[in-house]
Order: structure tokens, then C-alpha cells, then sequence
């Protein structure tokens, strides 16, 4: 359901993915590129293309947004991180300033 | 549209990613000065941010941030030089419109390239000392457009323009200024400061110097208070709507300063509209405005002030010297009453209540009501003159209201012992004729005095009431007692019984008292003594009142109210027809003043001359010869003639009087002397001079020189003596 609420993510195979703005926004560098004031395509589309992210990377991505929700609810769970997909995830933070 | 390479990423671990292609950072960058060209130029449409700052961070990440930043720099300056360039050919009034359309497009642009290089600021720009990126654009536009030569002084000059031309009452386009100095501020404080601020400052005193100069040529005080007042209001509103708010108070020290602080002084004095007259003639508006107008100038009030308390001093000095007012003591107080209510009621309605302003008055008044030494003797005969007919018919309030405002007077005054005995004279007149209008005011007055000076002051005075009450109760058992005896002819006795040292003392002159009047008065004198034992009675002649009932030749009776020497003078008159001066003195031996007054009431006054005197001249000789007046008659069935309601005295009267209160300050002094003393075992001339004054002060002002005497006095009865060393040191000896 595209809404005006939600974003897509959409990863370097293309793989989409769709979550809350709310989610979204955790990322600062998502949270910026989707307020800025400049007539940016992905403000207009609702959609940001990743080609730098691969697709279970982007997932773990979206499910760390949730979690971050969750977490700053109250809800305290732990969030798990196989070993190997960490060098990725850490770019990929940094690159979502996350 | 991804205008990536699509790079096989090798991850080693532990290991950055190395940079495969060394023109990949050109190609990054110049893909990024695109972008900056298309959103300089509004096109920022078609661009993908997550690709732009994918390259950002690609660039930074490989190291290349310092190209990155560079090449940010310089597309930057290039595209402000050409927005100056563009800012400098517009014509006249468009300039600011201009240079404000250019600034927002700036602002936009830049927000949009801070957005995609969110990377560098966040870890380039702090790693390396680099300004960051909104920091920097507005660094290079303050530089390249605002500081630009040309531009810079043509702004400056159209903006004070601007202000002179709203200032000459033209309408300024103000949400532009507003924008424009907004600029300014946004491109740091100091821009807006040095570039803005402090011409605009200088213009602006240079020019209300030339307004103030103009308008204080031309108007008068109160006017001019008026334009200042508008211009204050200008410049603030003006602030308000398009000026940094820290410049008000900038701006409006400026405006105070030329327009007020310089022409202070010409502006209180001006003759016929200055501060003077504005007290004079009660301008209240006239006045709040100067007072908030001169509180803004740090001396303003001062200045104020000191005029006031002036001219204050001077008119009350005037009421008080003048010789006029002087023959009326009820109008001279009541003169005073009202000066102090009109500058009351300034300080209230115009100067807010400041509480300088109040000591002032205080100090103005308590200065010239102690000019005239006669002060106190007035204001006690303005109560006198209240208490028995003033207060009639005036509701309860406002009776208090008036004793409070005597209050007030009464407490500038620094004699306060002399106000203490000519009130007791007063009061004394007052309950033996029974004149006073209300006992409850009487009281009450009292009351208020009390709680003034203590209950010393008052202890005497409360003590005639308590006589008066007493001689009532008296009275009544010794009207009973008569009434069982039979006495059906002789006189009606009413007598009061004083407390010698309450009332005030008179020389306790006798006279020969008529045989029907004696033989009633010992009657009381036995009963009264027969009840109190230990006691003495004196008659006071000097003091009553006696009422007759004559008849004259046609046959009219009326009934004189006259004072007992006036009493015996006449029922000699019983007997004889002709009496000479002579005669009568050594009748009844009354004093020769008194026996004159009353000789002079009784036959020389018009209307009530129950006696004829001959020859018919105005004063009393030794000479003269009284005749009965069978010829009497009046109007009213009661004549009185009596004079014995409360003057102001008589220069030797005056004499006497101050002379019985210095006497009866020494002691006072001495004993505060001596209580000092006690406390202090040593003490020192001056000291001991400054304490008694202190102790004294609430009463009256102790002369040194008599301190000085009753010291000496002191040392001669040995209650002190001097130290052997030093000759200004007394010690206490028990």
C-alpha cells in the first residue's frame, strides 16, 4: 500500500523495500534527504534507491529501524548481528548516519 | 539512474576499501559541480540525492576531501561573483530588491548542497579544521556580494537612506529592510554590527542633533517633551519591525542623549513652560511626561529634583515670610495644607510615586516650616481653630482626614515642645468654655499624637480630660447636696477642679470675689474637701466664666456671659451707678492688665457697652469714670462679651512663652546629658553634644552653646567632671 507515510528502500538488486517514514527517519542521512527543501526526486517519488547496499544488508537495515522504535518505546529487546554481515553494516550505517 | 560503477567489492577485513580508479574522483567531482550548477540554476529537480551523496561520500571516504572541498569553494565563489555581478547592475530602487531575491535563492541552494555533503561536515570539515558548509556560504557570500566594493557602500547608503526617509515621515517598503538586515545578521554579528549597526547609530545622532537644535528653538517645553517623547516611540517601533532587537537599546540611548540629555538644563528652566510653571499650573500630563522622558537619562531625574525642591523652598519660604499671611494663622496653616496637597497629588498622578521625589517634599517642607519660629504657635491654633467651630457639621472621615494632614505637619516641625505648650493653652481655653465641637475629635487627635511622640507628650493633656470628667462627677454631688439644703437664692456654682500640674500655669492671680459668689464657693470648697482629704484648693480667677442677668431702664432683661473679674467689675454696679477706675481697682483687686481688658470689653465695644466710659476714648486711663448703661440694648436676649477664645499672642506674651519653654528644656537636657553619661562612664565633648541632639530631636533642636552651659552646670553639682589629661573628656561620677 503506497501511502504518503511510507518509503521505499530499494536495494542494489533491486529488491524493495517497504517501510514507515517513521522508520525511515531514524536514519539521519534518510531523514535529511527526505525534508530537504530542495526539489529532490526522492522527495517527490517517496523511494530512494541504495546501490551501495546489498539486499540482506538493507534488510537488517529496515529491521534496525524497527527495532530503534521499539526500543526508544520501552520495549528493551536485543537486536542480533551475524558476525559476517558486520564490515557491511558498519558502511552501511555510516552511510545512512545511522 | 545510477551512474555508478558497479565495483565487485573485495571486502578484506580490517582493511578500508582502496580506490581503484584514480579519475574516479574527478568523475565524482564533476558529476557533484553539476549538480551545484543545476541547483544554482533551479534545476535541482531532476537530481537524485541519495547519488549525490552517495558521491560525497565516496569522495570523503577515499580521501578526497580536500578536492571535494575545494571544488565546493569555488563554484561556490564563482556563482556569488556572478549574483554580485548582477546585484551591481541593477538600477537604483531595485538594488535591495535584488540583493534580497539573490540572497534567498542563496540561502535555498545552500541548504540543498549542505544537505548532500552532510558527510564531509560531519567528519572532513572537523578532522581537518574546515569551516563547515552553511558557515562557509554564508563566509563567501558576506565576502564576494555584501563586501564586494562596489556593493558594499551602495547598501549601506541606500539603507540609511531608507531610514532618513521614514524618518521624514515617507513610507519605507519595510518587509525588505526586514529581510535585508536580517541578512546581515544571519552573515554573523559582526557584519550586521560594523557594516550597519554603527553608521546607522551615527546618522542617526547627527540627525536628531539637528532636529533638537531646530525644535528647542521653536517650541516650548511641553511640546517639545511631546516630539521627543514620539521620536523615542518612532525609533522603537522601528526597531521592532526591522531591526535586530538588540539594537533598541542602542538606538534609543542615542535618541536620549541628543535629544534630551544635551538640552536638559535649557529645558527645565525655560521661562513661561518649563519645569516651574508646570508645577505651578498643575500640568500632570505635562509633568509624567517629563518624568519618564528624564528617568531614561541617568542625571535627568536628579536634575529634576533639585529644581523642584528649588523652587519648592522658595515659595514655601515666600508663604512663610510673608507678612500678610501672618496676621491670619488659620489661613497660614491652612495655606501650607494645601501647597503639601498639590504637590501630593503630583507626586501621585505624575511622578509615580518615586520615592525621592516624597523625601524631598519632606525635606523642602520640614526646611521652611522651621523658618518661621511662630510655626508651631500657628498650627496649633489651626487645630484650636478646627476643634471648636471648623469640624462642625463635617462628616467623620473627613474630620480625620483633616488631623492626619495637621499630623503631618506637625511632624516637620522641630520644636515640637513649643507646638506642646501652646496646645496645652489652647486645649486648657477650650474645656473651661466648654467650645469644643466634638470631644471624639478632641480625642482622637490626642490619640494621634501619642502614637507620634509617646505617651509623655500626651500624659497632660489626658489628664485635663480626666479633670474635666472628674469636676463633672463632682458637680453633680455637690448639686445634690444643695438641692437637700434649701438655697433657692443663691447663685448656680459650676466648678472645675484642675490638677495643678496637668493645666498649663498661669499667674495665679486672686480678686476680690462679690460676698454672694464667696459664700457659695466655700460651700464647695468645705464639700470638696470633705471628700478629699490632703488637698488645696485655689480659685482661678483668671479663668472663669460667669452669666448675668441684667436688667436695663426700659425694662429689657438680657443675660450677659462675661468672664468673673468682668463679674465683679459689674455687680459693684449693684450698688453704685458711677464708679471711677480707681474705685473699681480697689474693689476688687484685680490686676491691672486684666482688670483693663476687661474694663475695655465692657464699655467700649459697640454694641455690648453695658458700661459707659468717660471721657468715650478707646484705651482705659487711670483717669476715667464708668457710668452704668441703662441705654443698653441689643438684638439677642444672651449677649456675650467675654473675650476669651484663643489669639495669637502678644509680642510680650510671645516672650513669655518662649522663655517658659527654654526653661523647661534644660532640665530635659541635663537629664538626657546625664543618662548618656551613665551609659558611657567617659565621653568626649562632641560625642556627648551629638548624642543629646539625637536623643532631643524628637522634641526640639538643642542649641550646642546650651548643651555646652548645662554641662558646666553639671560639673558644678558633681554629677561630672572633666579629666584631668584632657581637658574635653568628662567622666560620670555615680
Amino acid at each position: 500500500m503506497r501511502k504518503e507515510d511510507t518509503i521505499t528502500l530499494v536495494s542494489a538488486e533491486g529488491f524493495e523495500f517497504v517501510i514507515d517514514r517513521k522508520a525511515a527517519v531514524v536514519s539521519n542521512t534518510l531523514k535529511s534527504m527526505l525534508s530537504s527543501s530542495g526539489g529532490f526526486k526522492e522527495t517527490e517519488v517517496g523511494e530512494v534507491k541504495l546501490p551501495e547496499i546489498s539486499t540482506p544488508v538493507l534488510e537488517k537495515v529496515c529491521e534496525f529501524f524497527y527495532w530503534s522504535l521499539q526500543f526508544s518505546n520501552g520495549i528493551e529487546t536485543e537486536f542480533d548481528i551475524e558476525p559476517e554481515m558486520t564490515p557491511d553494516l558498519i558502511m552501511a550505517a555510516n552511510f545512512l548516519h545511522t | 539512474m545510477s551512474l555508478s560503477k558497479k565495483k565487485t567489492f573485495k571486502i578484506e577485513p580490517f582493511k578500508h576499501k582502496v580506490e581503484i580508479d584514480p579519475r574516479y574522483a574527478e568523475r565524482t567531482w564533476s558529476i557533484l559541480e553539476d549538480a551545484i550548477h543545476e541547483i544554482y540554476n533551479h534545476n535541482a529537480s531532476g537530481l537524485s540525492f541519495e547519488e549525490l551523496y552517495r558521491n560525497a561520500y565516496n569522495m570523503v571516504l577515499h580521501k578526497y576531501g580536500d578536492k571535494l572541498y575545494a571544488g565546493l569553494v569555488k563554484t561556490m565563489t564563482q556563482h556569488l561573483k556572478d549574483m554580485a555581478k548582477s546585484v551591481e547592475g541593477s538600477q537604483g530602487g531595485l538594488f535591495l530588491e535584488e540583493l534580497n531575491r539573490y540572497w534567498g535563492e542563496h540561502n535555498k541552494a545552500l541548504q540543498m548542497i549542505r544537505d548532500i555533503l552532510m558527510y564531509m561536515d560531519r567528519t572532513y570539515v572537523p578532522n581537518y579544521n574546515k569551516t563547515p558548509v552553511h558557515e562557509l556560504g554564508l563566509n563567501l557570500w558576506r565576502d564576494n556580494v555584501v563586501r564586494a566594493p562596489k556593493i558594499k557602500s551602495r547598501l549601506l547608503d541606500t539603507l540609511l537612506e531608507l531610514v532618513h526617509s521614514e524618518r521624514t515621515g515617507e513610507v519605507i517598503n519595510r518587509g525588505l529592510m526586514r529581510n535585508v538586515t536580517k541578512m546581515l545578521m544571519d552573515l554573523g554579528p559582526t557584519v550586521y554590527h560594523e557594516d550597519f549597526e554603527k553608521p546607522f547609530l551615527t546618522a542617526a545622532s547627527g540627525f536628531y542633533r539637528l532636529e533638537s537644535q531646530e525644535f528647542i528653538e521653536f517650541c516650548d517645553c511641553g511640546d517639545y517633551l511631546k516630539k521627543a517623547e514620539k521620536r523615542l516611540n518612532e525609533e522603537i517601533e522601528r526597531v521592532s519591525h526591522y531591526l535586530d532587537s538588540k539594537s533598541e537599546a542602542k538606538i534609543t540611548t542615542v535618541v536620549e542623549k541628543e535629544m534630551i540629555a544635551a538640552h536638559m538644563n535649557r529645558l527645565v528652566e525655560m521661562e513661561n513652560s518649563g519645569l516651574v510653571s508646570m508645577l505651578t499650573d498643575d500640568r500632570y500630563e505635562d509633568l509624567g511626561r517629563m518624568y519618564s522622558l528624564f528617568k531614561r537619562v541617568s542625571t535627568g531625574l536628579v536634575l529634576v529634583r533639585d529644581v523642584m525642591t528649588a523652587h519648592l523652598r522658595d515659595t514655601g519660604k515666600q508663604l512663610v515670610t510673608d507678612p500678610e499671611r501672618l496676621k491670619d494663622p488659620v489661613e497660614f496653616v491652612q495655606r501650607l495644607l494645601d501647597e503639601k496637597d498639590k504637590y501630593d497629588k503630583i507626586i501621585t498622578s505624575s511622578f509615580y510615586n518615586d520615592k525621592t521625589f516624597q523625601n524631598a517634599l519632606n525635606s523642602s517642607f520640614e526646611y521652611f516650616i522651621n523658618l518661621n519660629a511662630r510655626s508651631p504657635e500657628f498650627i496649633s491654633l489651626f487645630v484650636d481653630d478646627k476643634l471648636r467651630k471648623g469640624l462642625k457639621g463635617v462628616s467623620e472621615e473627613d474630620a480625620e482626614s483633616i488631623l492626619d494632614k495637621v499630623m503631618m505637619l506637625f511632624r516637620y516641625l522641630q520644636e515640637k515642645d513649643v507646638f506642646e505648650k501652646y496646645y496645652k493653652q489652647h486645649l486648657a481655653k477650650r474645656l473651661l468654655s466648654g467650645k469644643s465641637v466634638s470631644d471624639d475629635a478632641e480625642r482622637s487627635l490626642i490619640v494621634k499624637l501619642k502614637t507620634e511622640c509617646g505617651y509623655q507628650f500626651t500624659s497632660k493633656l489626658e489628664s485635663m480630660f480626666l479633670d474635666m470628667k472628674t469636676s463633672k462627677d463632682t458637680m453633680q454631688g455637690f448639686n445634690s447636696l444643695l438641692a437637700s439644703s434649701d438655697n433657692s437664692d443663691s447663685p448656680t456654682l459650676s466648678v472645675q477642679v484642675l490638677t495643678t500640674g496637668s493645666w498649663p500655669t498661669q499667674s495665679g492671680a486672686s480678686c476680690n470675689l462679690p460676698t454672694e459668689i464667696l459664700t457659695i464657693c466655700d460651700k464647695f470648697k468645705t464639700y470638696y474637701l470633705s471628700t478629699h482629704t490632703g488637698r488645696r484648693l485655689t480659685w482661678q480667677t483668671n479663668m472663669g466664666t460667669a452669666d448675668l442677668k441684667a436688667t436695663f431702664s426700659k425694662g429689657q432683661r438680657h443675660e450677659l456671659n462675661v468672664s468673673t473679674y468682668q463679674m465683679c467689675i459689674l455687680l459693684l454696679f449693684n450698688s453704685l451707678d458711677r464708679m471711677t477706675y480707681k474705685e473699681i481697682e480697689l474693689a476688687t483687686d484685680v490686676p491691672t492688665l486684666d482688670l483693663k481688658r476687661s474694663l475695655q470689653s465692657l464699655a467700649c465695644v459697640k454694641g455690648k457697652n453695658v458700661l459707659r466710659k468717660e471721657p468715650m476714648s478707646k484705651d482705659i486711663s487711670e483717669d476715667d469714670v464708668f457710668v452704668f448703661n441703662d441705654k443698653f440694648s441689643s438684638k439677642f436676649y444672651k449677649v456675650k462679651i467675654s473675650t476669651v477664645a484663643a489669639q495669637k499672642e502678644s509680642e510680650p506674651e510671645k516672650q513669655e512663652t518662649r522663655q517658659k519653654v527654654e526653661e523647661d528644656r534644660k532640665p530635659q537636657i541635663e537629664a538626657a546629658i546625664v543618662r548618656i553619661m551613665k551609659s558611657r562612664r567617659f565621653l568626649d565633648h562632641n560625642n556627648i553634644v551629638s548624642e543629646v541632639t539625637k536623643q532631643l530631636q524628637a522634641r526640639f533642636l538643642p542649641n550646642p552653646s546650651v548643651i555646652k552651659k548645662r554641662i558646666e552646670s553639671l560639673i558644678e553639682r558633681e554629677f561630672l567632671e572633666r579629666d584631668k589629661v584632657d581637658r574635653k573628656l568628662y567622666r560620670y561620677l555615680a
